[in-house]
């Protein structure tokens, strides 16, 4: 069972060609960025049929031999396979880019361009919300969060919306032993060299400093809240370039 | 001798045929006519007649060459009886595709209308341009080679991208035939119409040709005129 889900009116439309289109002897080739859902995509339409990536030709060349339907991953790839091997099957493919035009316009009935997430505003917050969800039930999180609260990484599409998530899920949701533990191996991996203190101290004076002044908003009130002199604090927002 | 109405069998008569009066107003012509006259002024073929009719009353054919897009003929008829009206009657030139046999192994009964339908909505996956359909749902499906055909219609969707908007018409032609392989088949014509001006793509013509298609470009339209290949 492959999942894909997609609020985007563009993605929408692929579907509708492809499962119009599912029970004919076309070919088709979705081409788009990595992690932009291509693969699942087809997965989820075309069930049934063999699955193949163009990386490895020799598995290539045995798949196309083998079957009449057959879908190929990484299309961009292909190499040293006959056009007139190609033109009598029915593929279904996926590809990052284009690396030969004319070969994918002969080849292929249908192209479609899937978009990157970024241009899928529906779908940054549809699958986001779809990943915190899944994130707090893998780390068994109950805490409420919220995406509008977190910087989403949309470099790598999916792969790094997801990892952005994970990360902010994870980070949102440790208690005092699993920082203590976090900065164990981070400390344990990390110290060397001759003014180890200074430095791992910034680690914790930093978010200290940081997050005092974010909820109190004063100065005179966060050196009471620390205990320390007003003076004292100053200097370290200072030293650690916060802006205050 | 009883009367016969003749007029039941010139409406469906293949060969166009119209009735002037001496104003050049048309009282009469047949479906075929109807066709033609989606191609040539009016005017035109009232010159036409009027130059090739006999010096007095009674009928002249004339062999003649005559060519409006995809309509050709070899020969007119032109007679009047009286002052006040005159006909002409055109004779089609069989279309017919030389040299061409069909490889039926390829060809797969298809209904045209779901690929179309598939094509639109990849068009529209890509493009902005506002669409009118009008389609005859009732088309029978008939034998084509689907990827080929695919290619054919998502190519001439694409001479169409830069458009604003596009009206597309799928409809069976009545009383028109293509002879391949010494076989006659009906045509299905699919036309795509802007008020922009479209670039012409040889492309079109070779694939279009691979499968036994006639395909025109003009300025702002494209028509394809597919055979209904049924047996």
């Amino acid at each position: 069972m492959h999942n894909f889900t997609s609020k985007s009116s563009t993605i929408q439309d692929i579907i509708k060609g492809l499962n119009l289109t599912k029970s004919l002897f076309v070919s088709s080739i979705i081409i788009g960025e990595p992690h932009t859902g291509k693969k699942a995509l087809i997965s989820s339409i075309f069930e049934d049929l063999p699955l193949v990536s163009a990386k490895d030709s020799d598995i290539l060349k045995d798949a196309i031999k083998q079957y009449d339907e057959l879908i190929i991953t990484d299309f961009e790839h292909i190499q040293n396979i006959p056009t007139s091997l190609l033109e009598d099957k029915k593929i279904i493919a996926t590809a990052n880019s284009i690396t030969n035009q004319s070969f994918i316009d002969n080849l292929f009935a249908f192209i479609y361009h899937i978009p990157p997430l970024k241009d899928r505003t529906e779908d940054i917050k549809h699958l986001g919300n779809l990943y915190i969800k899944e994130a707090k039930n893998k780390l068994m999180i109950q805490k409420e969060i919220n995406l509008d609260d977190i910087s989403l990484n949309l470099d790598q599409n999916t792969k790094s919306l997801q990892a952005s998530i994970y990360k902010y899920v994870l980070k949102h949701s440790m208690d005092k032993e699993d920082l203590k533990e976090s900065l164990y191996n981070y400390i344990y991996e990390h110290i060397d060299g001759n003014n180890a203190y200074k430095e791992f101290l910034d680690i914790y004076e930093e978010p200290l400093i940081k997050a005092g002044l974010s909820k109190y908003h004063s100065q005179l009130k966060l050196s009471s809240i620390l205990g320390i002199n007003r003076n004292t604090l100053r200097k370290k927002i200072l030293e650690h370039n916060i802006d205050a | 001798m009883r009367d016969i109405n003749f007029q039941s069998f010139i409406d469906s008569d293949h060969s166009p045929f119209i009735l002037f009066d001496n104003t050049s107003k048309i009282l009469y012509l047949n479906n075929s006519a109807e066709i033609l006259l989606g191609y040539v002024e009016k005017k035109e073929l009232y010159d036409m007649t009027l130059q090739y009719a006999p010096q007095s009353f009674g009928v002249k054919t004339t062999t003649l060459n005559l060519n409006y897009e995809n309509f050709s003929f070899y020969a007119i008829t032109v007679g009047y009886e009286c002052e006040e009206q005159i006909y002409i009657r055109f004779y089609h030139a069989p279309k017919v595709k030389q040299n061409i046999t069909i490889d039926k192994n390829k060809l797969i009964l298809t209904d045209i209308n779901l690929l179309l339908e598939a094509n639109i909505t990849l068009f529209q996956s890509r493009y902005t341009t506002a669409l009118k359909l009008l389609t005859d749902p009732d088309i029978p499906e008939f034998k084509i080679d689907q990827n080929k055909f695919s290619k054919l219609l998502r190519k001439s969707f694409e001479l169409f991208a830069k458009t604003k908007e596009i009206s597309i018409t799928l409809k069976f032609l009545v009383g028109e035939h293509i002879i391949i392989d010494n076989k006659r088949y009906h045509i299905i014509r699919l036309s795509i119409t802007s008020s922009d001006t479209i670039e012409s793509n040889d492309e079109i013509a070779t694939i279009a040709k691979e499968c036994f298609i006639s395909s025109l470009i003009q300025k702002n339209s494209l028509t394809l005129e597919i055979p209904l290949l049924i047996d």
